[in-house]
């Protein structure tokens, strides 16, 4: 009971707190996540494909996950993990467990199907529950590729793998789309879908929508086939927790940690998640 | 039908049972309960070591195996069963009829929303709905919160491959073995070939089946044609169904449909299927296990492959003791509270597994439990760099609990070796993968990782016998020893088993000899088979389970001294072979004591005895 008190209360400490109490000799040389981001979204639409991308610079046919799984970024100088969770409803008792104390969630939807985006709000919003109370949110539509014939074409997330191939695409690209490889498939969800979807996030979290990242900012449209926006999500994403993690680091340094304190020290905020 | 006629030559007393099929024999399902257990028996069994007289060879007087034995594994199964017993019927069905039937389904549908009791007004089925829906999410597994038709429809698509299959081909049905899962209002679960919605008229018709016979208070168990043998079996509300031509016995095939309903339970649990199905007759299962169509479709390819799973045993990768004793240790020393099973893996072989003490108390690892987690790795594989936590269900050691397994490979990118810890934790994520450090630290330092690279699977010829091409050689526990993991030695194939079919073909041989081994009605101790292209001969004692293979012109005196030799070198490198002793460690003086009472958020408790929580 102890623990879980404590993880509840510090949230952004949780990795360590855990740590500390349920393993007596701690060793040192595991590198600490500093901050904890975490992929959400309905079955199929994409979330390894995603992360597969960003961190393997390829896309590669995946199978359905198991459960969730644990990886540790190193970005500069911070360690960043992601945990890629299942979508399948078999798992979802998982899904508040991975959540604990995440300084961010990427919610992902297909934006070829209108009913993945329902599902962020009927299924997986309610597992942010435990996500630390100044989490920060994603809306991604991945599969863009499937619509949007500027995201066929690699652009950012390419990197390395992909720069000769999407360099020769993506002269042309603002000027003229060229006429895509593949028809088009219909788009089901917009991005002001997304948006409105965000705001009501927003909502939910009892988060103030003027404090809080801008919609525009915070909704993406992805396609981890091709790479577009892919790396510019993360990026993103990193840049904005980058807060968070120097907090904590400066805590860390604190032997002890004040766990009173690093909740105060925190954004005051108008309301609070239960 | 090659199987009784081919024995020609030396047969001495060895019996061939009879035109095989259509021999129903009274034994329950527990007949092959018992073989997943059979150790039990065969240590029962008196000693008749002296089994090779004068004459060679000597067939055992049947002994017909006591259809009860007392084990809990058998006891949790055989309760879904108990009013089974009694004189089951069997029926001869000209099989074209499965794929002409189709007209009937909706017809086979109403019987058997017929036969399952009550629900079927609107409102009532509503409520209970409701109930459902109520109850799920307060144990914390998400129902859709919106109208379900829709999703159900949505959530089945996305598997590809297979799924696409036309099943109305004749390529369809001539597929070796089909698995069919479906719930008792006859909607299907799962088909191995084709898509599910497309079979839905043809499972319907099974379910009618299974619902006329049970109306009769009976129980159908097979159907036999010239081509295809098909085997029903039910458990709890769900009804799995074997077609196949693959000329296996019935408890064979008994026996791999329990692999697939074991393998759903991983994932889901019993407690929950039968929650699900209590509130809910109709619903559709495949929402809940929709992504795990692949687990399923490689468990069916592993039991067709890999004859692990016919003998009921662990097949580990050959190492010297020493290496494999200071694996152990290494699992021994990086342990945290709950942790349960920690088991190393390579090359899809068990190296070494070391279990909590109090665990080893009551109960032990079933070695299909086992097998069943080996499946999940290699189903989980494609995506090798993360560090996996999941829940599972070991069902053989307890089919309402989960565990939440640790998967990680200490070796990328080559991926080959592979920790897998079992801990009753589900928060227990970070203290187990500060194990899994320590371990990989303790294999840098001893530089274990290049030791297990160079180990691997031997050759027959190591043995030094001529004429023999292949063996299985699975030992018995030694009766007073506290109960060990079963496990069997096998080389590997060689030629002229390289290609796959030829593979397959000696895998069938065995397979046959397997099932007149342990025929239920005329069990075999000894059988020495001269086929057209080998000679095989297959022994059981109070000790070990043997099959061997020989060139076809082995005599049979040459046979016996070729066994003798292979068996007196079995015990000279058993050390290598088997793992000995599995090692035991204690985690806490009270492990179940920090995995209850935690109130965080949307937790659940559980209402388990030992401390293993439940996930829904």
């Amino acid at each position: 009971m102890i623990i879980k008190y404590s993880v509840v209360v510090s949230p952004s400490l949780k990795a360590n707190q855990r740590q500390v109490t349920t393993t007596m000799p701690e060793s040192t040389k595991m590198k600490k996540p500093d901050v904890k981001i975490v992929i959400l979204g309905d079955m199929n639409v994409g979330k390894t494909s995603l992360l597969h991308r960003y961190t393997e610079r390829k896309f590669k046919d995946t199978i359905s996950t198991v459960g969730g799984a644990f990886f540790l970024k190193q970005w500069g100088p911070y360690n960043i993990s992601i945990w890629d969770t299942a979508g399948r409803e078999q798992f979802h008792g998982l899904g508040s467990m991975y959540c604990r104390g995440a300084a961010a969630v990427i919610l992902t939807y297909d934006v070829t199907n209108w009913q993945s985006l329902a599902e962020l709000e009927d299924r997986f919003l309610s597992l942010t529950d435990t996500a630390s109370t100044d989490c920060i949110f994603a809306i991604v539509g991945n599969k863009a590729d499937l619509t949007d014939p500027h995201a066929q074409a690699a652009t950012s997330g390419g990197g390395q793998a992909d720069a000769e191939l999407g360099g020769v695409q993506t002269q042309p690209l603002p000027a003229c789309p060229t006429p895509p490889a593949s028809p088009l498939l219909n788009k089901q969800v917009s991005k002001e879908d997304a948006m409105a979807l965000y705001g009501r996030v927003l909502r939910y979290k009892g988060l103030e929508e003027k404090t809080s990242p801008p919609a525009e900012k915070m909704c993406f449209e992805t396609s981890a086939k091709t790479g577009y926006n892919v790396d510019m999500l993360f990026e993103t994403l990193f840049d904005m927790v980058l807060p968070s993690i120097l907090k904590k680091r400066r805590e860390g340094e604190n032997s002890t940690v004040d766990l009173e304190e690093s909740r105060g020290s925190k954004r005051t905020k108008a309301g609070c998640c239960a | 039908m090659e199987r009784g006629n081919q024995e020609n030559g030396i047969r001495e007393e060895v019996k061939t049972d009879e035109p095989s099929s259509l021999k129903c024999t009274d034994q329950t399902v527990s007949k092959e309960l018992t073989r997943t257990i059979s150790s039990e028996n065969h240590i029962n069994s008196e000693d008749d070591d002296a089994l090779v007289d004068e004459n060679g060879m000597k067939a055992s007087q049947e002994r017909p195996l006591e259809p009860q034995t007392k084990d809990s594994t058998a006891d949790n199964h055989l309760e879904t069963e108990a009013p089974s017993d009694g004189r089951k019927e069997e029926e001869t069905v000209d099989l074209p009829a499965l794929s002409s039937v189709d007209s009937a389904g909706a017809h086979s549908l109403s019987i058997s929303e017929d036969t399952t009791d009550s629900i079927h007004d609107d409102s009532g089925e509503f409520v209970v709905t409701m109930l459902a829906r109520a109850k799920l999410e307060e144990q914390g597994m998400g129902v859709k919160g919106t109208s379900s038709p829709l999703l159900e429809t949505g959530t089945a698509v996305g598997n590809p491959a297979h799924q696409d299959e036309d099943v109305t081909t004749e390529r369809w049905r001539q597929h070796r073995k089909h698995v069919f899962v479906l719930s008792e209002a006859g909607k299907p679960i799962y088909s191995r070939y084709g898509s599910e919605e497309a079979l839905s008229s043809t499972m319907g018709v099974m379910m009618a089946l299974v619902s006329f016979v049970q109306s009769g208070d009976n129980i159908i168990r097979s159907v036999y044609s010239d081509e295809h043998t098909v085997v029903f079996m039910q458990r709890g509300p769900l009804v799995l169904v074997s077609v196949s031509s693959s000329r296996q016995s019935e408890q064979q095939l008994r026996t791999e449909l329990l692999y697939v309903y074991n393998q759903i339970v991983s994932m889901l649990t019993q407690a929950s299927i039968a929650r699900i199905f209590e509130h809910k007759k109709n619903y559709d299962l495949r929402r809940l296990l929709a992504g795990s169509e692949k687990i399923l479709d490689g468990l069916l390819n592993l039991v067709d492959s890999d004859p692990s799973f016919l003998l009921s045993a662990v097949h580990c990768l050959p190492l010297a003791s020493s290496l494999r004793d200071s694996l152990s240790q290494i699992l021994q020393k990086a342990i945290t509270p709950n942790l349960v099973f920690s088991i190393l893996i390579a090359k899809n072989q068990l190296l070494t597994i070391v279990q909590e003490k109090m665990v080893i108390d009551d109960a032990r690892l079933d070695p299909s439990d086992l097998h069943l987690l080996l499946n999940l790795i290699g189903a989980s594989s494609a995506f090798q760099a993360g560090e996996i936590w999941t829940p599972i269900c070991l069902p053989n050691f307890n089919p309402d609990c989960y565990f939440y397994a640790y998967i990680s490979y200490l070796d990328p990118p080559e991926c080959t070796v592979c920790l897998l810890l079992l801990s009753t934790d589900k928060e227990a994520f970070y203290a187990v993968a500060e194990c899994k450090r320590k371990i990989e630290e303790a294999m840098q330092s001893q530089n274990s990782l290049t030791a297990i690279a160079k180990a691997q699977s031997y050759s027959v010829s190591q043995v030094g016998v001529s004429d023999l091409r292949h063996f299985m050689y699975k030992p018995f526990d030694v009766p007073d020893n506290y109960r060990q993991l079963t496990q069997f030695t096998s080389p590997e194939m060689e030629a002229p088993y390289c290609s796959e079919e030829e593979k397959m073909r000696l895998l069938d041989l065995y397979r046959d000899m397997h099932s007149r081994i342990h025929s239920s009605s005329r069990p075999l101790k000894l059988i020495y088979h001269v086929a057209e292209r080998e000679t095989l001969l297959a022994w059981v004692t109070s000790k070990f389970e043997l099959y061997t293979c020989f060139s076809p012109l082995v005599t049979k005196a040459s046979a016996i001294n070729a066994i003798t030799k292979l068996l007196r070198w079995i015990k000279k490198e058993e050390d290598r072979l088997f793992i000995r002793y599995p090692p035991k460690y204690s985690t806490t003086p009270n492990p179940s004591k920090s995995s209850r009472g935690g109130k965080g958020g949307a937790d659940h408790t559980d209402s388990t005895d030992n401390g293993v929580l439940p996930l829904l």
